[in-house]
């Protein structure tokens, strides 16, 4: 029989987790509000966007320019986004385990390099030969401290450099796709060279265009690639706090269970010795008797 | 004419104005009332609008600067599309 101090101990320390995790999964959820109204006000300029493109790209052949050159793959270069901190489930080991399929499987035969973005993906590839160390994105760990288009924008403009002056010759994309607080899926998207989308055969009404059409083309594709990480990066955020908003409420439910079986076994502890006690009073009363 | 101007973080503006200054990329112009639809990039620099109708109407962020009936909002580069008297900017 288990002591009886030492069950109340447990049961105040898990009592203790109990309310760290659960006030976690409270701030999570307060987190992850901000997080989605921010992806929600992406959408009308994403939209827009594409629009625009796809207008352009009707009447323009789009395969013809420098982001869209497919060349042999020998230089890859994997942008693998994490959070920066843990306490939320798989969330992390999940874009680790893919960047490590990426490397080991998919491009084995290419020279693969992994761009690390947020902390746990860093302390992985950190001191490895794959990681990707540039100084003027350096420490791309503060980009959830402040989430701003503004510096996202220049990560991918040094990532679509990179490409351009052909440091690589694919570019890919690993992240959690945000699908609810509960699911995230892990994504992997080909960043560049760009994957044409199959336009639909829309009219593009007579539009003056101010430069020339393969100028605006030309201005517009980077603006959608610095949108596209932005919106990864978005996701990221969003389904970090929803996983560990996830990780935090099934953390509480099992010490709320424990607590209970410990409350039980607790109890039972007790029960016991009172009718041991009993058995030796009676005991003693008996003897004495006799 | 309607009148949007939005980012990937936020809408700046939404509602209605008589004439819009853009800086494109080959310099500045001004697109008033029923232009012909266009689509032009646009550089750093100033978009300078003039409301129009019932202000109340419009959604206005407060990262603009406003002065009398003129509107000014600086913008680090983007896009404008005009079509059906709807002029919407993506900026940065």
């Amino acid at each position: 029989m288990a002591n009886l101090k030492e069950i109340r101990n447990r049961i105040a320390s898990v009592g203790s987790t109990m309310q760290i995790t659960s006030a976690m999964k409270m701030v999570s959820a307060a987190k992850l509000k901000r997080a989605q109204d921010a992806v929600t006000q992406m959408r009308p300029y994403a939209g827009k966007l594409k629009e625009i493109l796809e207008n352009l790209s009707a009447t323009l052949d789009l395969s013809e320019n420098a982001f869209s050159e497919q060349r042999e793959v020998k230089n890859v270069l994997v942008v693998g986004i994490t959070s920066n901190r843990g306490l939320c489930g798989g969330f992390n080991n999940n874009i680790i385990k893919r960047t490590g399929v990426l490397i080991h499987e998919d491009y084995k035969n290419a020279n693969v390099h992994v761009l690390s973005v947020g902390k746990k993906i860093r302390d992985v590839y950190k001191r490895t030969e794959y990681n990707y160390a540039n100084e003027r994105i350096d420490n791309m760990e503060d980009v959830y401290a402040d989430l701003r288009f503004e510096v996202v924008a220049q990560l991918a403009e040094e990532i679509i450099q990179q490409f351009n002056n052909k440091s690589f010759d694919k570019i890919v994309l690993v992240y959690n796709r945000f699908i609810n607080a509960a699911t995230q899926f892990v994504e992997t998207e080909q960043f560049l060279p760009i994957v044409p989308t199959a336009t639909e055969g829309e009219n593009t009404g007579d539009y003056l265009f101010e430069p020339s059409k393969i100028e605006i083309v030309e201005d517009l594709i980077p603006k959608s690639l610095k949108l596209q990480l932005y919106k990864a990066i978005r996701d990221s955020f969003a389904a970090e706090h929803g996983a560990r908003m996830t990780a935090m409420h099934k953390a509480t439910d099992n010490a709320n269970e424990l607590q209970k079986s410990l409350k039980l076994s607790y109890n039972k502890a007790r029960q016991a010795a009172i009718t041991n006690e009993i058995l030796e009073i009676v005991g003693g009363a008996e003897a004495l008797n006799g | 004419m309607k009148l949007e101007i939005i980012t990937p973080e936020a809408s700046l503006f939404k509602g209605e104005a008589t004439s819009v200054t853009l800086p494109g990329l080959d310099g500045v112009f001004q697109v008033l009332n029923n232009h012909a639809p266009i689509i032009s990039s646009l550089k750093s620099g100033e978009v300078i609008f003039e409301l129009s109708g019932n202000e109340a109407d419009a959604e206005m962020s407060n990262l603009l600067v406003r002065s009398g009936s003129k509107v000014h909002a600086s913008i680090k580069g983007g896009v404008a599309e005009l079509n059906n008297n709807r002029l919407v900017i993506l900026a940065e």
